[in-house]
């Protein structure tokens, strides 16, 4: 006969077992034997990645990407932070709806919404003729295949995670504070830039973070929108795999990738919520 | 309330509705596109016509793409909802050290990036002969559904009184029965939220199944990448709406479970 303690832990067990052991089978082993197959090279255990750290063409994709985030983040929290203010002013109907707007978008496809994008910016799609109708510009603009694309289609995809976290973190602000700094005789731009701004920081801190973190890891919208100077870490490891087979560089890039990842996110766990921008869908 | 004079509000309000409608207005764009005449997209269609639809369910290698999506949601759905709720029910029972390190493996798949994942399955699945099957595929999905499952029955779960559990316990009531009438009627709406994100999760999942889905396993997000690097057809904006169909019946099924889970945890003393 089994105590109360025992078959307490078993049951605990058995609920658990489940979960642990396909995480173990379906995502720790895959990625072990990846972390191996990058370190076995014969011509020595860290080759792989000297020779993507030591490649002009390799680094290059790498800056690429991190200046691509760069830019996707400072625009994402630019675009953002307006919008997260308005959300903490609206009540009822008007927020639920502007709530939604924001949700919602996370959960349409990002090859959708990328696709999107396509119809509009095509050399005759719906922006151009709006922007030479307009007059301002003379002729249509190749928006596909460059920079701009890029840069368009992903914060478009990026935005909603700039948004949730600085809403979130605007509604725990103390709104006596803005008065009390207006009742001492602040002007409204001192009363922002000392008291709200900064207390509105950790959110913007964390919707940066997590929009970042994610832009490193992009795939599907620069390999339709950008062009052949837009290469990503993932479009380049995507063809280290499927058009030169080269497996071990492939694995090394990728470890490089997560290392980037793991790297930011540990100097930045002492302020970012990961839950917070988790929950949020 | 002077620190915020009309000038003010006007530039916030506009400026957040202009982003809100930059956010959702471009997604619709698919919708007119899939209505288009012609062979080429033209925004708004020169000559409106459902015929592209027509295409789409005529053609055999769509549909099925379609019916293989639904396959492998179906499939993620169920492990994702079965082996999540039991470990959600799992981790309250533990200590907090063990808790966070399960909670972090748990969620390990959403911070790795996805092309990680993906080369990682790609490689190993090749050896275990997994490529190309529609289990292959439900597996990797599981590993971006299983997160959501297990934080919003985690969620729901706030609302469980333990007391509610001990009463049932005292008044004889087996294990199993104190499952069936207390805990699971706590969090069926996480449970079922979790079940409807999982669905959506899979279903517009691309970057692993273009490693995995081989020849024999194409879902529809697969059909669509491949037919998108090759030419801009009507047919992949009826895919799209298609899509978008779907996905507003989740969001809405997805929005009424979180505002039972919200009632639920609120009435909690």
């Amino acid at each position: 006969m089994l105590t109360a303690a025992a078959s307490r832990r078993l049951v605990t067990g058995a609920l658990l077992v489940p979960t642990v052991a396909f995480l173990a089978v379906a995502f720790v082993v895959p990625v072990g034997i990846l972390l191996k197959l990058s370190l076995t090279e014969p011509a020595g255990p860290l080759s792989t990645y000297a020779d993507i750290l030591g490649s002009w063409v390799y680094t290059r994709v790498f800056r690429n990407t991190i200046v691509l985030g760069l830019m996707v983040t400072a625009i994402a929290v630019l675009l953002g932070y307006p919008t997260a203010y308005m959300l903490t002013r609206l009540k009822g109907f008007a927020l639920t709806l502007a709530v939604y707007g924001v949700l919602f978008p996370l959960w349409i496809s990002v090859l959708i919404r990328t696709f999107a994008w396509i119809l509009l910016l095509e050399k005759h799609g719906p922006v151009n003729r709006m922007l030479v109708g307009t007059g301002i510009l003379d002729a249509p603009a190749a928006f596909l295949f460059s920079n701009t694309g890029v840069l368009i289609g992903m914060v478009h995809v990026l935005l909603p995670y700039a948004i949730l976290p600085i809403y979130a973190n605007m509604l725990r602000i103390d709104s006596r504070l803005m008065l009390a700094s207006d009742g001492l005789g602040a002007s409204p731009w001192r009363t922002f830039r000392r008291v709200y701004l900064p207390l509105s920081m950790p959110g913007v801190g964390t919707g940066a973070v997590f929009v970042f973190l994610l832009s490193l890891g992009f795939f599907i919208t620069p390999a339709l929108l950008g062009g052949a100077n837009n290469m990503t870490v993932a479009m380049l490891i995507e063809n280290l795999v499927n058009d030169r087979l080269a497996w071990p560089l492939a694995a090394a890039a990728s470890f490089l990738l997560l290392a980037a990842v793991l790297a930011l996110l540990a100097v930045t766990a002492r302020f970012v919520k990961l839950d917070t921008a988790l929950e949020a869908r | 309330m002077r620190w915020r004079p009309l000038l003010f509000r006007l530039a916030v309000h506009g400026f957040g509705s202009a982003v809100l409608a930059a956010l959702l207005l471009p997604i619709l764009a698919v919708v007119p596109a899939s209505l288009n005449y012609g062979s080429f997209i033209s925004l708004p269609p020169e000559t409106w016509s459902t015929r592209w639809y027509g295409r789409f369910f005529a053609d055999r290698e769509w549909l099925t793409s379609l019916v293989t999506s639904f396959q492998v949601a179906a499939i993620a759905t169920v492990v994702s909802v079965v082996f999540g709720t039991a470990a959600a029910l799992g981790l309250i029972r533990v200590g907090r050290r063990l808790r966070a390190a399960l909670t972090g493996l748990i969620l390990a798949p959403l911070i790795v990036p996805v092309i990680v994942t993906a080369v990682a399955l790609y490689y190993t699945s090749r050896s275990w002969g997994l490529t190309g099957t529609v289990t292959g595929l439900a597996m990797a999905h599981v590993l971006m559904c299983l997160p959501f499952v297990v934080l919003n029955v985690g969620v729901s779960l706030g609302g469980l009184d333990p007391n509610w559990i001990r009463a049932a316990e005292g008044l004889g009531a087996s294990p199993a029965r104190v499952f069936m009438t207390v805990t699971l009627p706590t969090i069926l709406p996480g449970l079922f939220g979790g079940a409807v994100f999982s669905l959506m999760t899979s279903f517009d999942e691309v970057v692993m199944s273009i490693f995995l889905a081989g020849i024999q396993a194409k879902t529809l997000p697969v059909k669509m990448w491949e037919v998108v690097r090759l030419e801009f057809t009507p047919i992949l904006s009826v895919a799209s709406t298609l899509l978008i169909g779907l996905t507003v019946v989740m969001f809405v099924l997805f929005r009424l479970a979180a505002a039972r889970t919200a009632a639920g945890t609120e009435t909690r003393p």
